[in-house]
């Protein structure tokens, strides 16, 4: 939708880790842990890629709507905004700000083939009333920029645009939205970072390259140390801590 | 809404009527611009969405105005439930068609000094330039658009992005007929692929105005408006302008020459006439751009840093 991500809103917008890392106080009344918070942001952005492949959207569609979702719990605590409505309505509206319009009732169809759980449940009419709440959060800023035109480019320049090394690289940059780095560092760093880890995987070495774009490297190294740590924390995602987070959420105040 | 006090009407713009405000807390002035959420089966209208999005990122350019907050407004009415989005913008007491008036008729009709027309101009370039460069383009430049902050020689472009995505409306949801004097060739020609440069026409149209105090093509139909354009630049030819004569609303026209440009402007200096002249370009291609225009000699005396 735009062409200039230094001049964009979402420049502007990103934050420090300390400031996306704040668990409000009503979810923590509730004893829901950093940890915690993290890992039901990351099983809603799980939740929102699974209903996009059933509704046929692509991957920008879900980066956005994930970006939506992540920022909107940097705003908002999850016992207001339930994550089991906020996932889909992001995804419902990524799809209308990125252009490729999916009808409600068509989320609404998926959720119940996807969760027997009541929990998961939600209706047209709630998916259309959390979307203006949603828009309040987000305060209609909704121009996201995604690491993956970036990537193409410089996975081109380095001369590595080869099936493996994109293939690799592409699913590293898919991942990074199960984390909150879109909120906090600028994409092509994220591009970057997810270049340097494919590199070592397939034992390139592209370090001239790197030192010729001049970027600071510490920067693209921290943020691929984060990219790993998470692959090793997350290795089994019991869904059994997900119930227990869930569980809390569930408690009356 | 309530944190407002409506203070009078100050214009029907073509997407909705117009307020002036005055926030009750800071008692700042504020322009509140309704538009109506056609809500459905389908919540808020993807358009709506783009639109204010847009807005929100575009408007933070100090030569576009300041989208300051949207607010969302339900009323229940008789069972059934209206939905508005209040776009709340700075206010600016004028706009340049305002002010060209003043200058051509009332007390002291005078020119507008040259070194302020050089200075709106650029203004103007770098707001469209922002616009442009974030793949937004206006479609409706014109005079009443272009809101000033008198005290400051400020100018600031308006009523972006509300335009609809592909096609230029013909009548305003008041059906007043939208004013077609700052429309590029192309668009009247029916062009389905037009670009940036449909905008950088309307800004040559409008320096040129600026400079006159009178518009410089005043057609009242887009036949006649097409002949205003001819009559001074020439019948565009396939040699001029390929693929003119292929357009869907191309018909055959009178052979005029093209008239001395600087004629029609005789107080502008020959760069002035220069820059107008790659404005007027007939094929869309070879019209200037926003950010080539303010590298061109015309504002070689303008202060630049002060932008």
């Amino acid at each position: 939708m735009a062409a200039n991500f230094w001049t964009s809103s979402h420049c502007k917008q990103l934050l420090d880790p300390e400031q996306v890392d704040v668990v409000h106080q009503q979810d923590k009344d509730k004893g829901i842990t950093l940890e915690e918070f993290k890992l039901i942001k990351t099983h809603m952005a799980n939740y929102i890629l699974k209903l996009a492949q059933h509704v046929k959207v692509r991957q920008r569609v879900v980066a956005t709507a994930v970006t939506y979702m992540r920022r909107v719990y940097t705003r908002k605590s999850m016992t207001e905004y339930d994550p089991r409505l906020v996932a889909p309505t992001c995804l419902y509206l990524a799809s209308k700000a990125e252009e490729s319009t999916v009808q409600a009732r068509l989320l609404v169809f998926y959720i119940k083939k996807l969760y027997s759980d009541e929990k998961y449940r939600y209706e047209i009419k709630d998916i259309l009333e959390m979307e203006m709440k949603i828009l309040e959060a987000l305060n209609y800023y909704l121009v996201v920029f995604h690491p993956y035109r970036t990537l193409s480019q410089l996975l081109q320049d380095a001369g590595m645009s080869d099936i493996n090394m994109t293939q690799l690289s592409w699913g590293l940059v898919n991942d990074t939205y199960k984390m909150d780095l879109i909120l906090i560092h600028p994409p092509y760093l994220i591009a970057l970072a997810c270049i340097y880890i494919a590199s070592v995987h397939k034992e390139k070495d592209i370090t001239s390259w790197f030192e010729e774009l001049r970027v600071d490297m510490n920067v693209v190294k921290n943020i691929s140390m984060e990219i790993l740590d998470f692959y090793e924390s997350n290795k089994m995602i019991a869904d059994e801590r997900i119930n227990t987070a869930f569980s809390k959420l569930a408690l009356k105040p | 809404m309530d944190k407002y006090e409506k203070l009078e009407k100050v214009g029907e713009g073509t997407y909705g009527k117009v307020y002036k405000a005055k926030d009750k807390a800071s008692g700042q002035l504020v322009a509140l611009k309704k538009t109506r959420l056609e809500m459905d089966e389908e919540g808020v209208p993807p358009t709506a969405l783009r639109e204010v999005s847009l807005l929100q990122m575009l408007s933070q350019s100090l030569y576009v105005v300041r989208l300051l907050c949207v607010e969302h407004v339900d009323t229940n009415k008789n069972g059934g439930s209206k939905a508005n989005l209040y776009l709340v913008f700075e206010y600016l007491d004028t706009d340049l068609k305002k002010f060209i008036d003043s200058h051509r008729k009332g007390p002291n009709p005078r020119p507008l000094s040259p070194s302020l027309i050089q200075s709106f101009l650029f203004q103007l370039c770098k707001g469209v330039a922002h616009c442009h460069s974030h793949g937004v383009l206006h479609r409706d430049l014109k005079p009443q658009n272009l809101l000033l902050d008198k005290e400051k020689g400020i100018l600031k472009i308006a009523d972006l992005g509300l335009g609809r995505a592909f096609t230029v409306p013909l009548k305003s949801y008041t059906h007043e007929i939208v004013t077609l004097w700052y429309r590029a060739p192309e668009v009247l020609l029916g062009s389905t692929h037009y670009s940036t440069a449909v905008d950088m026409w309307s800004v040559g149209c409008i320096f040129a105005e600026m400079v006159r105090r009178q518009a410089l093509f005043p057609g009242d139909s887009e036949f006649q408006q097409l002949l205003h354009i001819f009559r001074l630049l020439g019948t565009p030819t396939e040699k001029q302008w390929p693929g003119v004569t292929a357009l869907r609303d191309w018909h055959v026209y009178p052979q005029w020459e093209p008239q001395s440009l600087a004629r029609v402007v005789p107080s502008l200096s020959s760069d002035g006439v220069d820059l107008l002249s790659k404005m007027l370009k007939y094929d869309p291609a070879e019209r200037i751009s926003a950010k080539a225009a303010m590298d061109h000699p015309y504002f070689d005396s303008l202060d630049k840093s002060q932008f």
